[in-house]
């Protein structure tokens, strides 16, 4: 995948100071492609670029002039990993606008339950294709899956009982078809969902073991500086529904987001850099959440967090991979549960009235909260469309964590720094196709 | 997985057929859509009883289970290899890896089509006949509608995937 006609952008011999360069052109193993540049000057590290070539303006441009309605089916074409994080920021957003909150009882459980199901498949993917092979010295998991069958084949297994829960309630579990504006077009009956139980509770056990396995891996002693943003909610880790708050004190509503994140362009990519108003970066996805709502998991959960030797904050992106696998514990023992006590609802949607308003909507995707705002019209046209995917929030808390990594790696070569560089990027599990299409990781020692 | 019905899996709904056809991409992303095109225009002419006709839209590990207990898949997925775009690339991959240059799905898929592959030959899991169609693709950014070039061959590549089909179906 290297380009060698792009090598050597620099002068070796610049200024008379001595330039490396290392260059790898393609990123693996982070879902979506995009770029990631990294200059050296001397011992010096003179600058830190990801690049990011497409933020989702055209899904935003592409629902102006729709229909309320069609958010969530449009919005949920962003992602092929995150669809269902997409509608259900989509969906609390349009009902936001109009006046409906759906805050308990079993529409909302539901959600809860596809969202549990969305964790699982994504979680899975990261934790065994994407994140497994840095710490056990592979390429890429076709590589591990030669020597290590077992493993991969109980990522997979973990990962088909995710995909059976966005299959029975989405209707299909690639953009999934039975999610609306004010609930579902059909709710499963108590039935159908009891035959999820035997895949969850195997995939529970799987998560149980991976938590396990996982605090066996070595990590390097590091951790990340960047405040910690996520939702929160009394009594429960969140998922679906909270304030948004962030252990630097912040605790605001969906609707405050926009006075409190900027986002700004930056020259080396397409997409907009987020950063909070006067504090600058900060982190979304699963160590966040962990750090802000790790009281709240579940027993389960927690007790293996604990085993784990999780404190009640982690901020090693190393450790990510842990932190990904209490948080699959946490989905599959909340969708067993949600499934016990599951009642069909007396109508599978509540009716939502359009009005001429602005809704805001945040949810937890599983990299991260993913933040809509709508404006719509007295008839329900979306006038205005905005969409905060996780990666363009932890870009710039992922280009400081670069800086420290290479800072602190300068001696290794320049083929294992990159990898390093690579894996630094991986531990945040980027969405780049959220935002861009082709990854490319370049260091360049000035 | 643009037919599957509600609250049925790909798996059981693959099941069935000796042959499984799935077309590859994603429809927003112009021509990364040209698979699932091949496969819509040539499902009204595919007998069901005997080859199942599957889209894919997501994340490509799900074609392992899309594929589970077939004789035979047939993959159709848009590739950005350098090629003009239209260029048909047919590789059997039933015993030989993917080459590298058609690994690199242009798509937004987070495992590539031909890693999905490979891993399942590492683990045992893949058909006996696996053919794959890359249509090169020229324009894979943002955006509905295919290529002109690309539009051109959609076609005689539906006819195409569809003979194979039927031999394999025997």
């Amino acid at each position: 995948m290297s380009d060698p006609g792009e090598r050597g952008m620099s002068d070796p011999e610049e200024d008379g100071v001595r330039t490396r360069v290392i260059r790898t052109d393609y990123l693996a193993r982070v879902e979506g492609e995009g770029a990631m540049y990294v200059r050296l000057d001397g011992r010096e590290v003179v600058e830190v670029k990801l690049r990011i070539y497409e933020p989702p303006r055209f899904f935003e441009a592409l629902l102006r002039g729709r229909a309320f309605t069609e958010a969530p089916d449009i919005t949920a074409r962003i992602c092929g990993i995150c669809p269902v994080a997409y509608q259900m920021s989509a969906v609390r957003a349009m009902e936001d606008a109009c006046g409906v909150a759906i805050d308990a009882g079993p529409l909302r459980d539901l959600r809860r339950l596809i969202y549990c199901g969305e964790w699982i498949e994504s979680h899975s993917l990261h934790v065994y294709m994407l994140h497994a092979p840095d710490f056990l010295g592979y390429a890429g998991a076709v590589e591990m899956a030669r020597d290590h069958r077992e493993i991969v084949e109980q990522g997979l297994q973990m990962k088909k009982a995710g995909n059976a829960v966005m299959a029975l309630v989405g209707g299909r579990e690639v953009h999934p078809i039975n999610v609306r504006v004010g609930g579902f077009y059909r709710a499963p009956a108590r039935a159908e969902l009891r035959t999820l139980v035997d895949p969850l509770e195997r995939a529970r056990e799987i998560a149980l073991a991976t938590v396990r396995w996982a605090a066996t891996l070595p990590f390097p002693d590091v951790e990340v500086a960047p405040e910690l943003l996520a939702l929160a909610e009394p009594g429960a880790y969140p998922i679906d529904l909270g304030r948004i708050v962030s252990d630097g004190g912040l605790d605001i509503a969906a609707a405050e987001f926009d006075e409190h994140v900027v986002e700004e362009h930056v020259e080396h990519s397409n997409a907009l850099h987020a950063r909070l108003r006067e504090r600058g970066s900060y982190l979304v996805g699963p160590l966040a959440r962990y750090a802000l709502s790790s009281g709240a998991l579940r027993p389960l959960a927690d007790d293996a967090a604990r085993e784990a030797g999780l404190g009640p904050v982690c901020r090693n992106p190393f450790q990510s991979i842990v932190v990904r696998a209490v948080e699959l514990v946490q989905a599959c023992d909340e969708a067993l549960a949600i499934i016990d006590a599951y009642e069909e609802p007396d109508a599978p949607a509540v009716e939502v009235t359009p009005r001429r308003a602005v809704g805001h909507g945040a949810t937890e995707a599983p990299r991260g909260l993913l933040y809509h705002r709508y404006e719509i019209d007295e008839d329900g046209t979306i006038l205005d469309a905005r969409i905060v995917p996780p990666t363009s929030q932890n870009q710039l808390a992922i280009e400081e964590d670069l800086r420290a990594v290479v800072e602190r790696s300068l001696d290794l070569p320049d083929e294992q720094l990159s990898l390093r560089c690579e894996q630094t990027i991986r531990n945040h599990d980027p969405c780049i196709s959220c935002a861009t299409h082709f990854l490319q990781l370049t260091v360049d020692r000035g | 997985m643009g037919e599957v019905a509600v609250g049925r899996t790909p798996a059981t709904v693959a099941a069935q057929p000796v042959v499984v056809v799935i077309g590859v991409g994603n429809a927003l992303r112009h021509d990364d859509a040209a698979g699932l095109e091949v496969v819509r225009r040539l499902r009204p002419h595919a007998d069901p009883t005997e080859i199942a006709v599957l889209e894919q839209e997501g994340e490509p590990l799900a074609l392992l289970d899309m594929w589970e207990g077939a004789e035979a898949v047939v993959l159709v997925d848009a590739i950005h290899s350098g090629a003009a775009p239209g260029t048909i690339q047919r590789v059997d991959a039933s015993a030989e890896s993917i080459p590298v240059q058609m690994r690199s799905s242009s798509s937004t898929h987070a495992v590539g089509v031909g890693e999905a592959i490979e891993l399942a030959r590492a683990l045992q899991r893949l058909p006996k006949r696996v053919v794959v169609y890359g249509v090169e693709g020229g324009c894979f950014d943002a955006g509905s509608g295919l290529s002109e070039e690309v539009r051109a061959v959609i076609a005689a590549l539906a006819e195409a995937v569809l003979r194979e089909a039927r031999e394999l179906a025997g």
